[in-house]
């Protein structure tokens, strides 16, 4: 039974293999991508030397070479590209603050990245002390590097006054506070790791999956915190994040170190039916509950259809006859967008791609909607499928320029829970309109539940309609259980697609 | 040479802490002077930005060299840390362009005063060996001024405003445009009426819905300057262009439109968005259309140009001479040489 149905396009991984599939059909050389810049760091490369060199062989280097301008400059950020060893840069410094009797700014700046980036931490602090006796105040880019490295020293609580500094200037970025954190509990300092992470949320700021590890992390075999570490799942579960495969390791050592409890973690996946595999619980609905589904309707009416402007999208004469004729009918349980389905095989005539789906979902009240120009006969549109269509369907045409995306969301979401669509738009446009991420999630998971994505059409074979999903990817809790979807190592997940694999958490008393 | 690294890899720290002893001194005599300011990093937004934009300079980040009192309280505005680097990026532009225009003009100037003084010497020569007067020229003509020609376009233009086919510009956008898409905008109609007043056979210019206190009119006013603009050739009214025009005669010209114009119809009444979208609000012009129930029409692009890249709205200066050109020749071949080169791969093999 699972096999008949072929995967949901919002499985993670969909899209690439889709873009795979294309590429290949295409026949497009990969190779040709990237050389340009290939070519361009490998010369920088080939310059670097590969041993310390002298003051004098540096001088005949900037010499033999063709373009002596910023010499300095692009040869340390070649090593920067390239990873080279440190001592090698150091050379070059020396030559520098040989010929110059100091060293450029922006030549420390490059150093200073290339030390922070091999983690040689001592060389971070003489270079903090260097810099900061030479100028009175550093850029942001340097702020940051010394949060970053400093926060793995003995140092770090130098890096809390540079975080303080860096405010005066700039709002500090989720990873500044990041490092920062990291620092405070690599040394033991909980509650100021906390703190900060209280300070990164009430900015607004998303924090990143390495922090919410050593967060978690930290908490191993610990009684306190318990709290603020469920409140980052519960963070994720609202702002529909995923924690990666290496965070959700974290998770799950944390639960199985609580102290007098016995959670049991295990990597999983979930049936179609929405049963948890290894735990066998079943997974939270979909469907959306009422108040959501009031306040989903009320925003595509107003923010997709409307808009700012109702004549973007259609006209209001056609928005009421539209509105008077969804109204007139019966609810409806499947809506078809007509020129998306009648478009699929390019090869049949459209209007007979249109007729085989329509019949496949005989029984059930459909809807069509089409635009005028699907009326007028023409080599793609037959008289005498239309008018079967018509009778076998309710139907509704659109003005040629207006839109009809909008038109077939505000009359699925009318006609009420039951009621899927057919069509293989994802609609990432119309999510685009809504105002604020929690509606768009809202309308991602409605969508996921109710959009039926007919893959590829054979005339006179059966008609297969890809599965819609009955259960919400999210991160989710029912007392006893804790189910979270993560993102795999290497599986690349688009946007609009859903993790496949789980994380069950069981707490067996 | 073997060497010990160690003792030999760390000069340039050594180098730069002699360094900040000796300016410590130098320093310390300093702020006995002045009293200490303690004013970096904080103070007010002003003050800030402009410890920004010193510190992303010495970073090498690409930031103005001068930045005025007002273009830092633009930064000081702006929230995010990307937008504030794009805007310097800007000005960082812009002041390279100035720059470069600047020595431009500084070259040409020494080239010309060499060359005069050349001709100078040349002429003392001449005159030494003439009879010491100066020559007289046979021509037929006094010399042709610029104002001379302005006289003859500014004469054309009246004519056009008495005879000449209106062509509209709709000028409805402000709500949707941000500070330099608008300063885009004005620049792209001053060339617009340039293209137009050098043209034999001018367009009648009609500035509709033009408020008088909106932002078109405000930076209108800013670049053309209030006499020059007082004594413009176009017809600037707060007036819509349906108020103005028999609605059967008005064709907005808008890319989103369905219909194409095939042929450039000497009665009618074209209108054109005067908005740049830098933005992603697709068919507002289409809307506008929609709303007064006017007929529109897109430009045959498809029809005659292999199309590559980049959007089908064109600028406003390129309308024009599209139109011009169709208007004067009938042919859209000859018209749609103004679209930009880079947009297409030339034109169809027409079978006809």
């Amino acid at each position: 039974e699972r096999t008949s149905f072929p995967k949901s396009v919002f499985a993670a991984g969909n899209a690439r293999r889709t873009a795979e599939i294309l590429k290949k059909r295409s026949g497009s050389g990969q190779d040709q991508v990237n050389t340009g810049s290939q070519k361009v760091r490998t010369a920088l490369i080939a310059e670097i030397p590969d041993r310390v060199l002298s003051t004098s062989e540096w001088r005949d280097l900037k010499s033999r070479i063709s373009r002596p301008e910023r010499f300095e400059l692009r040869m340390i950020e070649g090593m920067l590209s390239a990873d080279t060893d440190i001592s090698i840069a150091k050379s070059l410094l020396n030559y520098v603050a040989a010929e110059n009797k100091t060293l450029p700014y922006e030549l420390l700046l490059k150093y200073l990245a290339l030390c922070v980036s091999g983690g040689h931490h001592s060389e971070v602090s003489d270079v903090y002390d260097i810099m900061k006796s030479c100028y009175k105040t550093l850029d942001t880019g340097a702020y940051s590097l010394f949060v970053k490295g400093l926060s793995q020293t003995e140092r770090w609580r130098e890096a809390l006054i540079i975080l303080e500094d860096l405010k005066k200037v700039i709002a500090p970025s989720s990873r500044n506070y990041g490092d920062a954190v990291t620092g405070a509990v690599l040394h033991g300092d909980r509650e100021t790791a906390w703190s900060l992470y209280g300070e990164l949320m009430d900015q607004g700021l998303t924090p990143n999956q390495e922090t919410w590890r050593c967060l978690f992390e930290s908490g191993v075999s610990q009684r306190a915190h318990t709290d603020q570490l469920l409140a980052i799942l519960n963070y994720m579960r609202e702002n529909q994040i995923y924690p990666e495969e290496k965070l959700s390791r974290s998770i799950k050592a944390w639960f199985e170190s609580l102290p007098d409890e016995n959670w049991r973690g295990t990597f999983t996946s979930v049936d179609p039916r929405g049963v948890c595999q290894s735990c066998g619980t079943q997974l939270e609905s979909i469907q959306l509950t009422d108040d959501e589904y009031v306040q989903l309707k009320h925003r595509v009416m107003e923010d997709v259809i409307e808009g700012q402007d109702v004549f973007n999208k259609t006209t209001p004469e056609e928005l009421e006859s539209f509105k008077s004729f969804v109204k007139k009918r019966p609810a409806f349980d499947v809506i078809i967008d007509g020129l998306n389905v009648a478009n699929i095989t390019p090869k049949c005539v459209k209007s007979e791609t249109l007729l085989a789906v329509v019949s496949e979902l005989q029984g059930l009240n459909i809807l069509v909607l089409g635009r005028k120009h699907m009326q007028h006969p023409s080599r793609n549109w037959n008289r005498h499928d239309m008018n079967q269509i018509k009778q076998k369907a309710h139907c509704f045409f659109t003005e040629n320029i207006s839109e009809d995306d909008p038109f077939l969301l505000y009359a699925a979401l009318h006609s009420g829970n039951h009621c899927n669509f057919v069509s293989r738009d994802l609609m990432r446009d119309h999510k685009a309109c809504l105002p604020d991420s929690a509606t768009r999630r809202l309308f991602f998971k409605w969508q996921r539940g109710h959009q039926l994505v007919l893959n590829n059409f054979i005339p006179g074979k059966k008609i297969r309609f890809q599965r819609t999903s009955v259960y919400d990817t999210v991160v989710q809790n029912s007392g006893r259980t804790w189910h979270v979807p993560y993102d795999e190592n290497g599986g690349e997940r688009s946007t609009y697609e859903v993790p496949q694999r789980w994380l069950c958490l069981c707490n067996d008393v | 040479p073997q060497q010990k690294p160690e003792l030999d890899l760390d000069v340039w720290k050594s180098v730069m802490r002699s360094q900040v002893s000796q300016d410590d001194k130098q320093k310390e005599d300093r702020e006995a002077e002045t009293g200490g300011e303690e004013a970096a990093g904080g103070g007010s937004p002003v003050e800030r930005s402009r410890t920004l934009v010193d510190m992303w300079r010495q970073a090498g980040k690409q930031v103005p060299d001068d930045v005025t009192e007002e273009q830092l309280e633009t930064l000081a505005e702006l929230t995010t840390k990307s937008s504030k680097r794009k805007y310097l990026r800007y000005l960082a532009i812009k002041e390279g362009h100035k720059k470069a225009n600047r020595e431009k003009k500084e070259k040409r100037k020494t080239e010309r005063s060499v060359e005069l003084v050349k001709e100078e010497t040349g002429l003392e020569d001449a005159e030494e060996e003439g009879e010491g007067e100066p020559k007289l020229k046979n021509t037929f003509l006094m010399q042709f001024w610029t104002r001379s020609a302005d006289r003859l376009l500014g004469w054309r233009a009246a004519q056009a405003m008495l005879y000449g086919q209106p062509l509209v510009y709709d000028m409805s956008y402000d709500q949707h445009m941000s500070r330099r898409e608008m300063e885009n905008t004005i620049s792209q109609l001053m060339e617009t009426e340039g293209w137009n007043r050098r043209s034999v056979d001018s367009f009648h210019l009609h500035f509709c819905n033009l408020q008088p206190d909106g932002a078109y009119q405000r930076e209108l006013l800013r670049r053309y300057g209030q006499e020059a603009w007082d004594r413009l050739f176009v017809t600037a009214t707060h007036q819509r262009h349906v108020d103005l025009f028999p609605r059967e005669d008005l064709v907005y010209l808008t890319a989103d439109s369905p219909n194409v114009l095939r042929t450039f119809d000497h009665t009618k009444v074209y209108i054109i968005g005067a908005m740049v979208d830098r933005s992603i609000q697709s068919g507002a012009s289409l809307a506008n259309a929609k709303r007064l129930k006017l007929s529109t029409a897109r430009l045959p692009l498809d029809e005659y140009l292999h199309w590559e890249i980049g959007a089908k709205n064109l600028t406003l200066d390129q309308m024009i001479r599209i139109l011009m050109t169709v208007k004067e020749t009938g042919s859209w071949e000859k018209a749609l040489e103004f679209v930009p080169k880079r947009k297409h791969d030339g034109f169809h093999h027409h079978r006809s």
